[in-house]
């Protein structure tokens, strides 16, 4: 047996292989169990408000008025999807891709490869996204079929704030899973970071005036919700408050720099980065 | 010659002429230059100098001895505290180019293991820029060199210890690398796959192509190769032919097992001479330190020859395995 010697590839191909290699791991791993639930919850509450409205129990009222379905899906977008379901799942996957790989010591299959070390976690980080988004969207689809002709909303006036839905819970899962790869490539805990960044600074920057919001994903991410925000508690309603939203050009771009810096980084880090196995 | 610094008792990290080594630079498969790794305030490799030619060559040490860390460094996982290190020709901390050169079966029991061995080794090929088809082909054929073909399509998770070690020297090996670096690759394996293991790797270095093994338990490395680098403490203490390190430990104290009817009237014989520096009894054997072993081993043929100390039915010497030469030179 005598194989030709292989050509050097190519950045992106080195990354498409990767992401060949991760994708499957990712759909398979113990954690889309937690996405499945996490994205599956707002599901079977829509299936649940749906089988109400079908046997006419009650209509969804607020003050008395009817809540039509489409009103109804916009606050679930806002309080299920923005607010826990993608920034959470963000973190379990995103702080995941460099450390599961180091805890579980298989990195050093990877790190032997003729591949540039950045393009390992580049090439994770798509089949991240992609694992994601192939639960989260379909999920929130279902929500809106669900939801959206309750009460009078009609699906064929609304789709087009579904597609604009769609492609924000897309730019959330890029953004989150791009700073929280970084997270991971840089500190040994990454999970615990991460959701205290999800939980913690994220939450609190967004209730101090002043420009510290502007250093927080949700503040840009808000700023695309097609919705307007509900008012479901006390922190929502200081937010609101306080609420400058940027304009959605400047949101688009503040989060794509966003992305682009945080896996530059998160690529530099791997390639620089000695990760010690533990014995 | 090269030479090193002392480490403990054991004396000089010693070159011996003649075991393979001392090739040309053009030759040299693996060139470090005092290197050094530190974890925090722990040693892992303390100012280590040496160059590998080609061929097999053994690393042995006990656990801790640092060669782990030394194979670590050599295939980039690790970044030098100081020194270099440079593998064919190349430097490796920032080099992914070089692994299509360097193939690594690591020491920890880590995988995939919800993928089958086929689908691990061709993922892993596929990294390297094979075709999918192609990538597929070459891992049976790899799966098929360890005997693993009939279990290729299972998933490794279900597969037994000795088999999981096979399937790490498959994707070791399968792109036909110039440089295969194992780390205990021989641990887990049954007598038969052992032998196998060990055959495959002779004749993979029949080839022309070299191969670096670590391992703690030295008949492994023996069968493998006579040339080794005996560690210890993050350093090399002697690195050889196994039999010019034994010529090497000559000058060390040498230990020589005499079974006697007689072993008391034995040692009687044998105290006050100068090349002897002490003995012990255990049953019927007598266990003579000597300095001087040609010396000594003369003067106990003369004695069985006269039997003057009554009949001497066996003579040993411990130094006659691997084991005995590591246990001199750590101790």
């Amino acid at each position: 047996m005598s194989h030709a010697p292989r050509p050097a590839q190519s950045y992106w191909h080195a990354v498409l292989r990767v992401f060949d290699m991760s994708l499957g791991q990712m759909i398979w791993s113990k954690r889309t169990v937690f996405m499945v639930l996490a994205t599956g919850a707002p599901v079977a509450i829509g299936m649940l408000l749906r089988g109400i409205h079908e046997i006419g129990m009650s209509s969804f009222r607020v003050n008395g008025m009817p809540v039509p379905g489409p009103v109804i899906f916009g606050g679930m977008i806002w309080i299920l999807y923005l607010r826990f379901v993608v920034p959470v799942l963000g973190a379990f996957y995103g702080t995941s891709l460099m450390s599961d790989e180091v805890e579980d010591k298989t990195i050093t299959y990877l790190f032997t490869r003729p591949v540039p070390r950045g393009s390992i976690i580049l090439g994770k980080y798509l089949a991240y996204l992609a694992c994601t988004a192939l639960v989260v969207l379909p999920s929130v689809t279902a929500v809106y079929l669900l939801i959206a002709p309750v009460g009078g909303g009609s699906i064929g006036a609304t789709f087009p704030q579904l597609l604009a839905d769609l492609g924000l819970l897309a730019v959330g899962l890029a953004v989150y899973g791009a700073v929280f790869a970084l997270i991971g490539a840089l500190v040994p805990r990454p999970l615990v970071a991460g959701l205290m960044l999800v939980f913690g600074w994220e939450q609190v920057a967004l209730l101090v005036p002043g420009y510290l919001r502007r250093l927080t994903v949700a503040h840009y991410l808000q700023a695309l919700v097609p919705h307007s925000m509900p008012q479901d508690d006390t922190v929502t309603a200081i937010q609101s408050l306080f609420s400058e939203p940027p304009s959605i050009a400047s949101s688009l771009l503040s989060l794509a720099v966003i992305l682009v810096v945080s896996l530059w980084l998160a690529a530099r880090t791997v390639e620089r980065r000695e990760y010690i196995l533990q014995q | 010659m090269m030479s090193d610094e002392r480490s403990g008792a054991v004396g000089p990290h010693e070159r011996v002429a003649g075991a393979g080594r001392g090739a040309p630079a053009t030759e040299e498969v693996i060139a470090v230059d005092q290197l050094s790794k530190w974890y925090g305030q722990v040693i892992g490799l303390n100012d280590v100098t040496l160059t590998i030619g080609p061929g097999v060559t053994g690393l042995l040490g006990p656990n801790g001895a640092g060669k782990s860390t030394l194979l670590k460094l050599v295939t980039g996982q690790l970044k030098p505290s100081k020194g270099t290190i440079r593998i064919l020709g190349e430097p490796v901390w920032g080099n992914p180019a070089l692994f299509r050169r360097v193939g690594l079966c690591p020491e920890q029991d880590a995988f995939y293991d919800r993928m089958t061995g086929h689908e691990w080794v061709t993922a892993l090929l596929r990294l390297h820029g094979y075709g999918e088809r192609e990538a597929a082909d070459t891992a049976m054929g790899a799966l098929e060199q360890v005997d693993l073909q009939d279990a290729a399509h299972k998933r490794i998770g279900a597969y037994s210890k000795g088999m999981r070690q096979r399937v790490k020297l498959a994707q070791a090996l399968a792109h036909e690398p110039e440089l295969l670096v194992l780390d205990e690759p021989l641990s887990g394996l049954d007598p038969l796959a052992r032998r196998k293991t060990i055959r495959l790797l002779r004749s993979w270095a029949t080839l022309g192509r070299n191969v670096i093994v670590s391992s703690h338990i030295l008949h492994e490395v023996e069968a493998l190769t006579s040339n080794i680098l005996l560690m210890h403490h993050g350093r090399v203490l002697a690195e050889g032919n196994v039999h010019q390190i034994r010529d090497l430990i000559d000058e060390h104290p040498h230990t020589v097992c005499l079974r006697s009817k007689h072993p008391r009237a034995l040692a009687t014989a044998l105290v006050g001479n100068e090349d002897v520096l002490s003995l012990r009894f255990e049953e019927d054997a007598l266990f003579v330190q000597t300095a001087r072993p040609d010396a000594f081993y003369a003067r106990v043929t003369e004695m069985a020859a006269i039997n003057g100390a009554g009949e001497i039915y066996e003579i040993t010497s411990p130094d006659d395995n691997l084991q005995a030469v590591f246990e001199y030179l750590v101790k």
